[in-house]
């Protein structure tokens, strides 16, 4: 997952997570991408559209 | 290293702070941490509370924390009719004061603390495991790992609550009960009332409202949230759209922003499992109609603080004495709940060619008297198609 400079760190992405991969610290989001199902809710709800599959991996 | 304590509080929002307060005061040891640098920002919230809301609580108001203090409501549809509501004839969830919740948070932290509990900043928890009788919580602090033992663990960590499903509860929301939240905290706004906080509803904000809160002279609160299910575009982008369309906002300059999710699902099913409790935004414990979630958040830490109080004072720490603080919370809110879900239905089923209708049909209504016959009436006048919509929800 890339995560664009101007997320917050709100954690919304992580409160829709179905897998719960997403650690929110302060600065900070942390993908555990091996558990991760792609089901893009991250993606979708994140209000400032932060968060960008990577689509190489 | 190990810590031990009767009561570990995750999250120091004001249903984190008044959990660790109540279950302080009630005799227990009770520790409490927060991932941030500085309780309470940055806020994810536009700081409106009812009066009657705090005064339940018990917590009297401070001039260091109420920025404002609110009288009306206008509410506005999608082509600028205007509706009016008084505070002093009709209701209104949410309305009351405009808080400053920077501090507002930090001085129901300080009241746990005084209360007894501890208190530990920039400290994240990394996972919980259940060992015997009791729970483990890794933590970890400026660099450093350690667990803390408690006897019950309280998630207050708000929408992306981690402790919650760590302990098995099922506190994942859906995008469709998940609000996309942004907001600007601006100067220069130019409002028709100061003493009003303004919604505004249609599509420029899709399966929610966009908000005024007003915070004192020429500041507000200038937010929106949508349902991302209803939109392609980001709750950002909607909101400077708002901004750049709404006359009270032409001038206006921001100078703070504040983003996050807000749970209008109602409450998760189960708020309440072995050792473990979730209050506040981590239970939805939000009304699904306005968003507003301080109060019955609160209310959330004060039941969960109480029995668990009490719980650890008897030696009684069973799932089943725990899940009264889950009684206890919907005996509080009763059915107003559903009413605010059923009414948010509604209100996202109407077009807005409906909003403009109703909206112009209640404009020169009085409110003193509202009561269903009249809502009818009013209804069936300029909208039949809304009502008949009113008809298969309720």
């Amino acid at each position: 997952m890339i995560v664009n400079e101007w997320c917050m760190y709100c954690g919304e992405c992580a409160g829709v997570c179905p897998q719960c991969v997403i650690e929110v610290c302060e600065t900070g989001l942390k993908f555990d991408e091996q558990t991760c199902e792609d089901c893009k809710f991250c993606v979708m709800v994140c209000p400032v559209g932060a968060l960008e599959k990577d689509e190489q991996k | 290293m190990m810590i031990e304590t009767d009561v570990l509080v995750v999250g120091a929002g004001p249903a984190g702070s008044t959990a660790a307060k109540h279950a302080a005061f009630n005799g227990a040891d009770v520790i409490l941490i927060d991932k941030k640098s500085e309780i309470g920002a940055p806020k994810r919230c536009a700081e409106g509370v009812s009066k009657e809301g705090l005064k339940k609580l018990g917590i009297k108001p401070k001039s260091r924390w109420v920025t404002h203090e609110i009288e009306n409501v206008r509410l506005v549809s999608p082509n600028g009719t205007v509706v009016w509501l008084n505070q002093d004839k009709v209701k209104l969830p949410e309305a009351g004061y405009v808080l400053e919740r920077k501090v507002f948070d930090k001085h129901m932290a300080m009241d746990a603390a005084r209360a007894g509990a501890k208190i530990k900043i920039k400290t994240l928890a990394k996972g919980l495991k259940k060992e015997g009788d009791q729970i483990i919580v890794n933590a970890e602090s400026m660099g450093e790992s350690f667990d803390i033992r408690a006897k019950i663990v309280i998630g207050a960590d708000g929408p992306e609550s981690r402790v919650g499903r760590w302990a098995g509860l099922n506190t994942v929301f859906m995008p469709k009960h998940m609000e996309s939240g942004v907001q600007f905290e601006m100067v220069r706004v130019e409002l028709e009332d100061k003493n009003s906080l303004e919604f505004y509803f249609g599509s420029l904000a899709p399966g929610g409202y966009a908000w005024i809160f007003p915070k004192g002279d020429d500041i507000a609160n200038v937010g929106l949230g949508v349902l991302p299910t209803k939109t392609k575009k980001s709750a950002y982008q909607h909101l400077l759209e708002f901004v750049k369309s709404c006359p009270a906002t032409k001038n206006a300059q921001a100078v703070e922003i504040n983003v996050g999710g807000v749970p209008v699902g109602g409450p998760v099913r189960n708020m309440v499992t072995d050792n473990v409790m979730i209050v506040g935004d981590a239970a939805g414990q939000v009304n699904p109609l306005t968003g507003g979630g301080i109060i019955s958040g609160m209310t959330g830490g004060l039941f969960a603080g109480e029995v668990s109080g009490a719980a650890i004072s008897d030696n009684e720490i069973t799932k089943d004495r725990l899940a009264e603080y889950e009684k206890r919370w919907h005996e509080d809110r009763g059915d107003s709940f559903k009413k605010y879900l059923k009414a948010k239905d509604y209100l996202l089923s109407l077009s807005d060619e409906e909003l403009d209708s109703i909206a112009l049909a209640f404009k020169e209504t009085e409110f003193e008297n509202i009561n269903t016959g009249e809502l009818i009436k009013n209804l069936i006048k300029v909208s039949p198609k809304a009502l008949l919509k009113l008809g298969k929800l309720f």
